[in-house]
């Protein structure tokens, strides 16, 4: 049922008092929207708290966009914190949104960002707070639409029972079609089923009940998608995809949150995309082409934002900041700017070879904290098969250019349960780190109890292989020889200067499961959440146990299916809802994975055949000249 | 953000800005408050001062941090300026640069001489309204509660899961208690209270109320919340005259 829309907020103020960080539910933040007269509302919600939703750039994009349309507002919802909603359940008070303080409830549309496979719980958490029916099948007539979409979108089955429709893509467009469409369609009194119906016309809105899931001979265990007879929904729903980010509006976060969030600055999206073609990156596949925002663009736009914000940080964000043709360029006009204004300026990964040390060392200014590089794997063997076009040479020259421009700490990044990896792809990492040590040694002087401040520290991710990426049929390994790896990794390290750290396996087999399954793993995600699972995504919150339990309830053995390899010719549960990148071109890459053959940047070399360009109409849009290393 | 006072820069023109915290922001904690006045500083581009560390943080100080959920009609800062702009044109900047409830009231150059808000202003004036059930959750009972907590000399309190003592002799100076209005399901008493601060510490609203709470003459009420507001704040010299932080012999 449709709540009334009212601003409730004298219900939660009594309750501010008794939570951690009442900030969290304040709103009220310079450069919010604060006039929310629609009459058509729509609530964005990132489900997690507000220090970790805010500084999302999509959900300000989406947000700008709205509230620039005519007709239609745009408010924020944050899931609160478990303090927060187990009091908002005691007294009654349903999740309100932050700019009016109504029911999320109330609102014509709430849309969902999926950012990782680890919101699943806190999304039905979200609905369940609101009022709203988890199910979509169970909502009312006049109930809101919920919609989701984001960078975790293209394997939406488990989640999609959830959702009335989901956007596949760039957002900012494809949004504020949506919104008129269920605006104009409730205007003319059309039905909920009609609304989905009219959805599923928009390019690149996929309506989950238009489609059966078939299982058969061609399919895996969780079968495939099929369009409904006579409902018209295409059988592939290609994203959107804008042609030009230089076309959009470069200042999309103008808002000052009170509270310290996580990347409490000022960031700008400098381009979108990235071809280097790594073959474990999701990202990279699925947000190709790759466009550049011009650097006149990108420097008039910080200016702008930080008179605007009042921050004293800004950060050029993308999938890889240091390939932008015009980097230097515009690091080096911003610098300039920043030396007169006591701000800085930051990029969040730097390219691993010289030039990205030369950047990094733009932006830092005289400070020298830990430089971050991320090798992937141990050996030039492994590294061809994942397509990381960077050598051991690569690395050593880049750390000792970062000590010679007095970085002490280096941070080195890794993936374990990569296809094909040996235990000598394990041991190389410690060797790796070794090398570098040495160079730093060499450089810095030697001295006893690291005196001299140089430190290696190792991260290691597990692997968890992801869709429409070449490694999307593979299976994750199992968690004991994951166990024994991470063993072997410490024991192969002698020296106390060498940090190790890595990621718990236990979370990695949860979302390689997300991951893998299709609609029917939704009954999953649901024990998992009757189980009191949420907040997954925190170490503190995480319970394997309760998501096994209810793995098995639902007749799923959770590691099992996190480590099933599908057939490379089967039907795949996501084929349906595409990125453009082609199956034939994942294939092709899978092979030359397998055999160590490495494939170019596209936007280095020339047009590699992933398929994006064609099937979507666009292309790549570099702003200056790019070139190799 | 906040820096050390710059001592010995005459150089430097001392901006003394009073503000209102009140509404929602009675939430923000102390550092909260401190990054959204810097960034209000930035957005009206006042031409602050910044300091010589590795981190350029921008000069400013401010008065005692109002404990989390207290709202206020009295708070200052110091901004240090390069630049000695107009103080009614700085002040028009800065509150059109502010969020709405944590609007700047007043402005003016003080003394650069003079010592750090947080230690030099003493005296503190709340009032405060407490919301609870009971049979005996009334101004009278409280009063002679208070009465009996000042008689101990001073309370032990949980900050965080640290124990803590506060004595009562120098930071309980006054309060004067009476029966408010009911609100919905609670009764109300208002109270009107004066502390002072020492470099012991200061005495919070809260920490004495709940204090107050546990003693058995109050035993069957509950307070369920607190509405706290400083109203005032001032520095208390030697022969207990009040001087306000905005007074006009300290301008320059
Ligand atoms: S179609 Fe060609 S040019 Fe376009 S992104 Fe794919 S590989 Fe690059």
């Amino acid at each position: 049922m449709r709540l009334e829309r009212r601003d409730r907020f004298h219900e939660l103020e009594p309750l501010l008092g008794k939570v951690l960080h009442p900030a969290r539910y304040l709103d009220h933040e310079w450069g919010a929207v604060e006039e929310q007269d629609g009459p058509f509302q729509v609530c964005m919600i990132y489900a997690d708290t507000y220090e970790v939703g805010q500084p999302n750039l999509g959900i300000a994009i989406l947000y700008n966009s709205l509230n620039a349309a005519e007709g239609i507002s745009c408010e924020r919802a944050y899931l609160p914190w478990t303090d927060m909603s187990a009091l908002m359940r005691e007294r009654g008070v349903p999740l309100l949104s932050l700019e009016s303080s109504s029911p999320v409830a109330s609102f014509d549309i709430v849309g969902f960002t999926l950012a990782h496979e680890m919101v699943a719980t806190n999304i039905i958490e979200t609905l369940d707070l609101a009022g709203i029916a988890v199910r979509a099948a169970d909502r009312d007539e006049d109930d809101p639409i919920i919609i989701a979409g984001g960078p975790s979108a293209w394997n939406c089955e488990p989640l999609v029972p959830m959702f009335d429709a989901v956007l596949l893509g760039d957002g900012e467009e494809e949004i504020v079609d949506v919104a008129r469409c269920v605006r104009d369609a409730r205007d003319e009194g059309a039905s909920r089923e009609e609304i989905l119906l009219r959805l599923s016309r928009i390019e690149s809105i996929y309506v989950p009940s238009l489609y059966d899931i078939v299982i058969d001979d061609e399919s895996t265990r969780w079968g495939y998608a099929v369009p409904r007879e006579g409902t018209g929904a295409p059988e592939i729903v290609y994203k959107r995809c804008i042609p030009s980010l230089a076309d959009t509006e470069p200042v999309a976060q103008r808002m000052v949150p009170y509270m310290g969030i996580v990347q409490d600055r000022f960031a700008i999206e400098v381009l979108r995309g990235c071809a280097r073609g790594c073959r474990f990156c999701q990202a990279g596949m699925t947000y190709r082409p790759v466009r550049e925002r011009p650097a006149q663009q990108v420097i008039e736009a910080v200016g702008e934002g930080l008179a605007m914000t009042g921050y004293d940080e800004c950060s050029l964000s993308s999938l890889s900041t240091t390939d932008h043709s015009q980097c230097a360029e515009i690091l080096t006009a911003l610098n300039k700017k920043a030396r007169e204004s006591g701000v800085r300026v930051s990029i969040p990964s730097q390219r691993l070879d010289s030039f990205g040390v030369d950047m990094a060392s733009a932006v830092s200014g005289a400070r020298r904290g830990g430089l971050t590089f991320a090798p992937e794997a141990g050996t030039q063997r492994l590294r061809d098969v994942i397509n990381k076009n960077v050598t051991e040479d690569d690395l050593y020259r880049a750390a000792r250019n970062a000590f010679e421009h007095g970085w002490r700490r280096m941070k080195l990044y890794y993936m374990m349960g990569l296809p094909t990896e040996t235990d000598e792809d394990i041991v190389a990492i410690t060797d790796t780190a070794r090398r570098v040590l040495e160079i730093g040694r060499e450089i810095c002087g030697r001295s006893r109890k690291g005196k001299n401040g140089v430190s290696v520290t190792i991260s290691v991710a597990v692997f968890v292989p992801k869709c429409y990426t070449p490694f999307q049929w593979v299976g994750q390994l199992e968690r004991d020889e994951v166990r024994r790896r991470q063993q072997l990794l410490l024991t192969s390290n002698k020296d106390r200067d060498i940090h190790i750290s890595y990621h718990d396996s236990d979370v990695s087999v949860i979302e390689g499961a997300l991951s893998k399954m299709g609609r029917a793993g939704f009954e999953v995600v649901l024990g998992a959440w009757q189980r009191g699972c949420r907040f997954d995504a925190w170490s503190s919150e995480f319970d394997y146990e309760s998501w096994t339990e209810a793995g098995k309830a639902a007749g799923y053995d959770l590691e099992e299916v996190a480590t099933e390899a599908f057939d490379l010719d089967a039907h795949l549960p996501w084929d349906h809802t595409s990125p453009g990148v082609s199956k034939g071109f994942l294939k092709r890459e899978w092979r030359r994975a397998v055999a160590g053959v490495t494939t170019p940047d596209c936007t280095m070399t020339s047009c590699t055949g992933c398929g994006v360009c064609p099937t979507l109409g666009v292309d790549n849009q570099i702003a200056g000249d790019r070139h190799v290393g | 953000m906040s820096g050390k006072p710059p001592i010995g820069r005459p150089d430097l023109n001392r901006l003394r800005v009073m503000f209102r915290k009140d509404g929602r922001l009675a939430y923000l904690g102390h550092l909260e408050v401190i990054n959204t006045i810097g960034r209000s500083i930035r957005r009206a581009q006042l031409p602050f001062s910044v300091g010589n560390g590795f981190a350029q943080r921008m000069r400013i100080q401010f008065s005692q941090a109002l404990p989390v959920g207290a709202a206020s009609r009295a708070e200052y800062v110091d901004i240090y300026l390069t630049e000695r702009i107009d103080a009614d044109e700085a002040l028009r900047r800065f509150a059109e640069a502010s969020p709405s409830a944590m609007a700047p009231v007043d402005a003016a150059y003080v003394q650069s001489r003079m010592p750090a808000l947080e230690a030099w202003l003493t005296r503190s004036r709340w009032q405060v309204r407490l919301l609870g059930t009971g049979e005996g959750f009334t101004a009278s009972r409280l009063d002679a509660v208070l009465d009996a907590l000042r008689e101990v000399g001073s309370i032990d309190f949980m900050r965080g899961d640290k124990p803590r003592t506060i004595g009562l002799d120098t930071t309980l100076v006054s309060w004067d208690a009476a029966d408010g209005v009911a609100e919905g399901p609670f009764s109300t008493i208002d109270l009107r209270l004066e502390t002072r601060s020492s470099n012991l510490g200061a005495l919070r609203p809260a920490v004495l109320l709940e204090a107050a709470f546990k003693r058995e003459e109050l035993e069957g009420c509950l307070l369920d919340s607190l509405r706290v507001e400083r109203v005032g704040q001032w520095h208390e010299d030697e022969d207990g005259t009040l001087i306000d932080p905005m007074a006009f012999d300290l301008r320059v």
